[in-house]
């Protein structure tokens, strides 16, 4: 048996050579609850766009009940089909009522007047979503939530097969948004499929029975919730990692979008060497990267030490512009036992720190692994007459690894 | 659910108030009849020969030609605000007026004659032209954006304003005839002219009327029409087009005649009449009633001299319309 809605291979373009959507293929079964997840210009939209027939795929069709829905004439397909969008509109005084009752129009010949049964349509659109009390009310005197109820209930009128929502709950407070999602769930239960696009991952994986994950135009996912939604997929739908925990009292869990890597310790603790602003790149990188960074020892109000600070990262101070003293150095040695790496930033070397660079012998002998960006290494970067060029060397020779930048950097630390 | 029967008697109250108006403003004039010798219209054999002549000839025709002005102009208005979805919309603005005008000035000015109606015919052709470039202008693809036809329409407007400066300038002694046809008026027209703009009426208001669902389901936005099954673009074409041949009929015979169109759906906007279904019927009655009302005055307030009938429109209904706007500043 063919599936109720199946998009086959579905691409699409608004000009030519720019694709907003690829290759799209998934069905859906009568009484799915589909939640679209993706970031801004994902093609979410254009997607629900394309199911409702108000654009037309350049490549491959969609079919309802096994009938491509190009051949339906255009009243048919809106008794099938319902869209909510968007966009609220503010500046209607029509009774709500009324607004209900244009969810007819598909049904209703130029010169018919509205009958019992479309009465009963209305009435019945406006009772599950709870908006008959204010069915003689204005619609742009109601509140945000109770309008997009309105909005629904319009839908509903149609009495659609398949109701498509972009962003039903984006402008609503949280009581309103769970409104609204046990309404839609409803009306899965009555048979409805109902195919939503949703702003925040949660209202998916709490009430939606599958998720589609639309990245770039491609759909990177679709299936069950419990099996599309994890860690790895949100990360990789949005570039940000997530935090899997369980609901408090629901068997689905809840996804946490997290940042900076407080929160991530497990990629790891770099004990960073810097000073004069070399450190600065470096510890962004490290801080986007998700680990755990410590620096030491820097001089007070050196940019280096403004940067970790701002970025939260535990630091080693020695007061402005004095060289590096012993108990920095006892303090930083404790503090960079616990980390898993060295890094030395492309600095500069003075006589105020090259003590740092005992540091870093000191960890490298208790096993530490110790990377040194290539710059460091540059003669032209020792003021200390050798100095620091001959304690580099011994670094190197002891298994100090060079690295030319930044990413090469992450390279070596996966 | 039963809807309530509240606001139903108003529909009838404005039809009752066409009719009245009409019989109003047929007494008034030269002869000194009053409202109820009018009646004497439902028993014209009883009448005098040059009461007849009054009444019939001279008096009926205007009557019912400001009325018909009135109300196409205003319904035109309310259609073309509601497909557009913006209330500064005029009737005017596909550039009808201005291609009228200008059909109108090449008329005068040149000379030709091939009849009474060579006036009234050559602004009509000139404001379809109009409407047919500035539609062809504003086609993109397959559609029609509503912004870009707004824009074709002004600029079009303006570059038709400019020539018919051009001919007023250049006009001489025609000055006069050019400047009375571009305000507008119902002076000296006879039954030939509503016999013009009759046809325009038979099949255009009917049409536009029966779209009032159409234009409600244009208050949710274009993209919720078009899921409810209606052609958007199909119907954009065919109400722009049926609202131009209404429109030109309507200036081509009677001039441009500024605020009827703009104003009218506006305030009964204001009263509340939102809903296309009733907005459109009662912009046509009141409509003709405030353009009936207002040559009434024009004809009559410093006879045997006339107003234009523009003139009169503007200053009583522009002060209407602010104190409106003043008492329901939130109702827009």
């Amino acid at each position: 048996m063919r599936p109720y809605l199946e998009v086959s291979e579905v691409s699409f373009a608004y000009r030519d050579g720019e694709e907003v959507l690829s290759n799209i293929s998934f069905t859906l079964e009568r009484g799915d609850f589909v939640g679209v997840l993706g970031p801004n210009g994902s093609g979410k939209t254009t997607l629900l766009h394309l199911m409702a027939r108000l654009l037309v795929p350049r490549k491959g069709a969609i079919f309802l009940e096994g009938r491509d829905i190009q051949t339906f004439p255009r009243s048919a397909l809106a008794r099938k089909i319902a869209v909510v969008f968007q966009e609220i509109p503010g500046n209607i005084n029509l009774p709500c009522l009324d607004v209900v009752m244009m969810g007819r129009i598909p049904y209703l010949s130029r010169f018919q007047k509205e009958t019992k049964v479309d009465e009963e349509a209305v009435h019945w659109a406006m009772e599950v979503t709870a908006t008959l009390p204010f069915a003689e009310e204005p619609f742009s005197e109601l509140s945000g939530g109770e309008r997009q109820r309105v909005l629904i209930a319009r839908a509903l009128a149609q009495k659609p097969e398949l109701l498509l929502l972009d962003e039903p709950t984006s402008h609503l407070d949280v009581a309103h948004e769970l409104e609204i999602l046990e309404i839609l769930k409803n009306l899965t239960a009555m048979g409805i499929t109902v195919c939503a696009i949703f702003h925040d991952v949660n209202c998916v994986a709490q009430f939606c029975g599958k998720a589609l994950l639309l990245k770039a135009g491609y759909l990177l996912r679709f299936g069950q919730v419990t099996e599309v939604l994890s860690e790895e997929s949100l990360e990789e739908l949005f570039g940000v990692p997530f935090a899997e925990v369980a609901h408090p009292f629901a068997m689905r869990s809840l996804f946490v979008p997290l940042q900076g890597p407080r929160a991530r310790p497990q990629r790891g603790w770099v004990h960073l060497i810097c000073g004069g602003g070399s450190g600065v790149p470096v510890m962004r990188l490290l801080y986007e990267a998700g680990f755990t960074v410590s620096v030491g020892v820097v001089n007070q109000f050196d940019s280096d030490a403004e940067m970790a600070r701002y970025l939260g990262f535990q630091t080693v101070l020695e007061k402005p512009f004095s060289p590096v003293g012993e108990e920095a150095m006892r303090e930083t040695l404790a503090l960079a036992r616990s980390a898993d790496y060295v890094v030395i930033a492309p600095t500069f070397w003075g006589w105020g720190n090259v003590r740092n660079l005992d540091l870093a012998l000191a960890l490298q002998k208790e096993g530490k692994r110790v990377f040194v960006f290539s710059d460091a290494l540059r003669e032209d970067h020792d003021y200390t007459g050798g100095e620091a060029q001959k304690k580099l060397r011994i670094l190197l020779e002891d298994g100090g690894l060079v690295v030319d930048h930044a990413r090469a950097l992450l390279r070596h630390m996966v | 659910m039963r809807r309530g029967k509240r606001r139903n008697f108003l529909p009838g109250i404005f039809v009752c108030a066409c009719g009245m108006s009409i019989l109003f403003a047929q007494g008034v004039g030269q002869g000194g009849y009053h409202f109820w010798d009018s009646l004497a219209l439902f028993r014209a054999f009883s009448l005098a020969p040059s009461e007849r002549t009054i009444l019939f000839a001279i008096r009926l025709p205007r009557v019912l030609l400001s009325f018909l002005v009135g109300g196409g102009l205003s319904l035109g208005g309310a259609v073309l605000q509601g497909v557009f979805q913006n209330p500064l919309v005029d009737p005017y603005i596909l550039g009808v007026s201005s291609g009228a005008a200008f059909g109108a000035v090449v008329a005068i000015l040149s000379g030709i004659y091939f009849g009474l109606f060579t006036v009234p015919l050559c602004a009509f052709l000139s404001a379809l032209g109009t409407v047919f470039f500035v539609f062809r202008l504003a086609r993109v693809g397959r559609k029609m954006p509503l912004e870009v036809l707004l824009l074709a329409g002004l600029a079009v407007g303006f570059f038709f304003s400019a020539l018919i400066s051009l001919g007023m300038f250049l006009s001489g002694e025609n000055l006069h005839q050019v400047v009375f046809w571009t305000m507008g008026g119902f002076w000296g027209r006879s039954w030939g002219n509503v016999g013009m703009v009759l046809p325009f009426f038979a099949v255009g208001v009917p049409v536009l009327l029966s779209f009032g669902r159409e234009l409600n389901a244009f208050l949710l936005g274009e993209k919720v029409a078009e899921s409810l099954g209606i052609d958007v673009e199909r119907t954009k074409r065919l109400l722009l087009s049926v609202v131009a041949l209404l429109v030109a009929s309507c200036v081509a015979t009677s001039g441009v005649i500024g605020f009827v169109g703009l104003v009218v759906p506006h305030v009964l906007r204001l009263l509340g009449f939102q809903d296309h279904r009733k907005l459109l019927p009662l912009s046509l009655c009141v409509g003709g009633v405030v353009l009936l009302l207002a040559d009434t005055l024009a004809r009559s307030i410093i006879h045997p001299a006339e107003l234009p009938v523009g003139v009169v429109t503007s200053l009583l209904g522009a002060p209407f319309f602010v104190y409106l706007l003043r008492q329901r500043k939130k109702g827009l």
